[in-house]
């Protein structure tokens, strides 16, 4: 799972000046011709630190994604809840380790992507800030919020980085195991008795404005993003992913009788599109840059994990291996 | 807004205070990194799956079975350590890779087998292709050229002394016969139509 959206720099005016115009156009005409680039071939080094900067934090969201439900495995109801609930928390552990591979092409090694989500120097999805107080919170977010990640993910597994698309291949084969296990325990307690309905839709209440933010900013309070759609690092804009999102969801939403917490939200017949209102978009500057309510705790068990297991990856380091780039 | 912790690690065992006081950061050095490649059926070749990190290629062939093969079929693991894969440069514009490949100058008279991969096109995975007899890289690029080019462009080689591979032995595949019991973890297992039909009619009622 991911939220996209807002994780890009704007590219300032003079990165691109010190470039070889020659190369450059080469490189774009490739990514016009629909040709993927593998990491051996020549790229700006304004694709290549934009790139790290997505795919990091694609990498950090899915561990940090697995925090919230990981908590709850010890809780779920059921044996067969529990089995499921533990393949996808592995699962998303997975599509880290896939995706750090990824990003470690392009010169970054692992070690330093960790480092820098320990020290909350590189970001992670904003939506993992947030509790899951109920096991309905779980069931929202592996229908829900994985439901985001892939309006995201299929939309970026479409992108020119070769060793990105064939990480969210793979990523995009199990994310739809995640889905349909969420959506099939949303049903089970929207379908259920009273007291099920309620937990549900108060999931439901807790989990929309943090839904909302999911995609990032609206376009035209985002930054520029124009040579990234070109090089097709960016795929499609964030109001676009929100409406495909919203598109696909709301309606099943509704037909369980669960409502969504905005009066205004409604398919507009004459745009096509869906008008809502806008959520709290300070809110989501706030806790992304670390005053949400859990930010801290997010990144301290990730502390603990790394430090307990240090003396571990200590005592098995042989000093003569060398580390080297990964091929692809 | 602050919250009791969820977390049982935080609220039970009180691991850890949450401020990130752990100043000294110890500068651990990378584990070496491993290709990996899958097999997904006895008839079809190995392909190149991606990466694991590993302090030795045995624990490099357990990672990679977690990592790689927990959730498909699969018949056949491979590991090699990332610095013992010689390549090619990537092509550009559709040329052979092949085509840029000349024959060695001298030719050597101790020969072992090298496992050579194909990048059939950009944005896939690198594919096995067979193994050739040669003594240096050199020579295993040129047998290849000689046993494996056609009228399809290969845009990268990779090749792999077969001495460097660790495969997975016969007898160990049976760590993949539990794969298809665990239909929890298929999408389909998911069926619930009929449940939010049931529940429609029920409220029209
Ligand atoms: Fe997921
Ligand atoms: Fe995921």
């Amino acid at each position: 799972m991911y939220g996209g959206g807002n994780t890009f720099e704007a590219p300032k005016q003079n990165e691109m000046q010190a470039e070889d115009p020659q190369k450059l156009a080469e490189f774009e005409a490739r990514i016009e011709r629909g040709e993927k680039i593998e990491p051996s071939d020549w790229m700006p080094a304004l694709y290549r630190k934009q790139l790290i900067r997505m795919i990091e934090q694609h990498a950090h969201s899915e561990i940090i994604g697995a925090l919230p439900e990981g908590t709850w495995i010890t809780r779920a109801p059921g044996f067969r809840r529990k089995l499921a609930l533990m393949a996808k928390v592995q699962d998303e552990v997975g599509h880290a380790q896939l995706l750090y591979s990824a990003a470690e092409t392009l010169g970054k090694s692992r070690e330093d992507m960790l480092s820098d989500l320990i020290s909350g120097k590189s970001k992670y999805s904003n939506i993992f800030n947030y509790p899951a107080f109920t096991w309905a919170d779980t069931a929202v977010i592996a229908w829900l919020v994985d439901a985001g990640a892939i309006v995201n993910q299929l939309a970026n597994s479409r992108g020119s980085y070769a060793p990105y698309s064939r990480a969210l291949e793979r990523i995009c084969a199990e994310e739809s195991f995640h889905l349909k296990y969420g959506h099939h325990a949303v049903i089970h307690l929207a379908t259920g008795t009273p007291t099920q309905r309620k937990m549900v839709q108060e999931a439901l209440n807790r989990w929309w404005a943090p839904l909302m933010h999911f995609f990032g900013p609206p376009d035209k309070m985002s930054v520029h993003t124009e040579v990234l759609m070109k090089w097709k690092v960016k795929m499609a804009t964030n109001d676009d992913m929100r409406q495909q999102f919203l598109d696909m969801y709301v309606p099943k939403i509704w037909e369980l009788g669960l409502t969504i917490p905005d009066e205004n939200l409604r398919k507009n017949e004459e745009t096509g599109k869906w008008d809502y209102t806008e959520p709290d978009w300070e809110e989501f500057k706030r806790v992304i840059n670390g005053d949400g309510p859990l930010n801290k705790e997010r990144l301290a068990v990730r502390r603990i994990a790394e430090e307990r297991g240090r003396w571990v990856r200590n005592a098995l380091l042989k000093s003569e291996a060398n580390y080297v780039t990964p091929l692809a | 807004m602050t919250i009791q912790s969820l977390d049982p690690r935080v609220s039970r065992l009180g691991l850890t205070s949450l401020q990130n006081d752990d100043a000294e950061q110890a500068t651990v050095n990378q584990f070496p990194t491993f290709q990996v490649f899958t097999q997904k059926k006895e008839d079809k070749p190995f392909e190149h799956g991606g990466i694991v990190h590993a302090p030795n290629i045995e624990m490099a062939l357990i990672f990679a079975k977690e990592q790689y093969s927990r959730r498909f079929t699969c018949s056949g693991l491979a590991v090699a350590a990332t610095t013992s894969v010689k390549t090619t440069d990537v092509s550009e514009n559709k040329e052979d890779i092949y085509n840029l490949i000349q024959e060695p100058a001298v030719s050597s008279s101790e020969k072992e087998p090298y496992e050579i991969f194909h990048l059939n096109k950009r944005g896939k995975q690198t594919v096995y292709a067979g193994s050739v007899e040669a003594g240096s890289f050199e020579e295993a690029a040129w047998e290849a050229k000689k046993a494996f080019q056609n009228d399809k462009p290969v845009y990268n080689l990779w090749l792999i002394r077969r001495n460097d591979i660790l495969f997975i032995d016969e007898e160990d595949k049976d760590i993949w016969a539990t794969l298809g019991d665990k239909k929890y973890r298929d999408a389909l297992d998911y069926k619930a139509t009929d449940k939010i039909k049931a529940f429609k009619e029920e409220q029209n009622r």
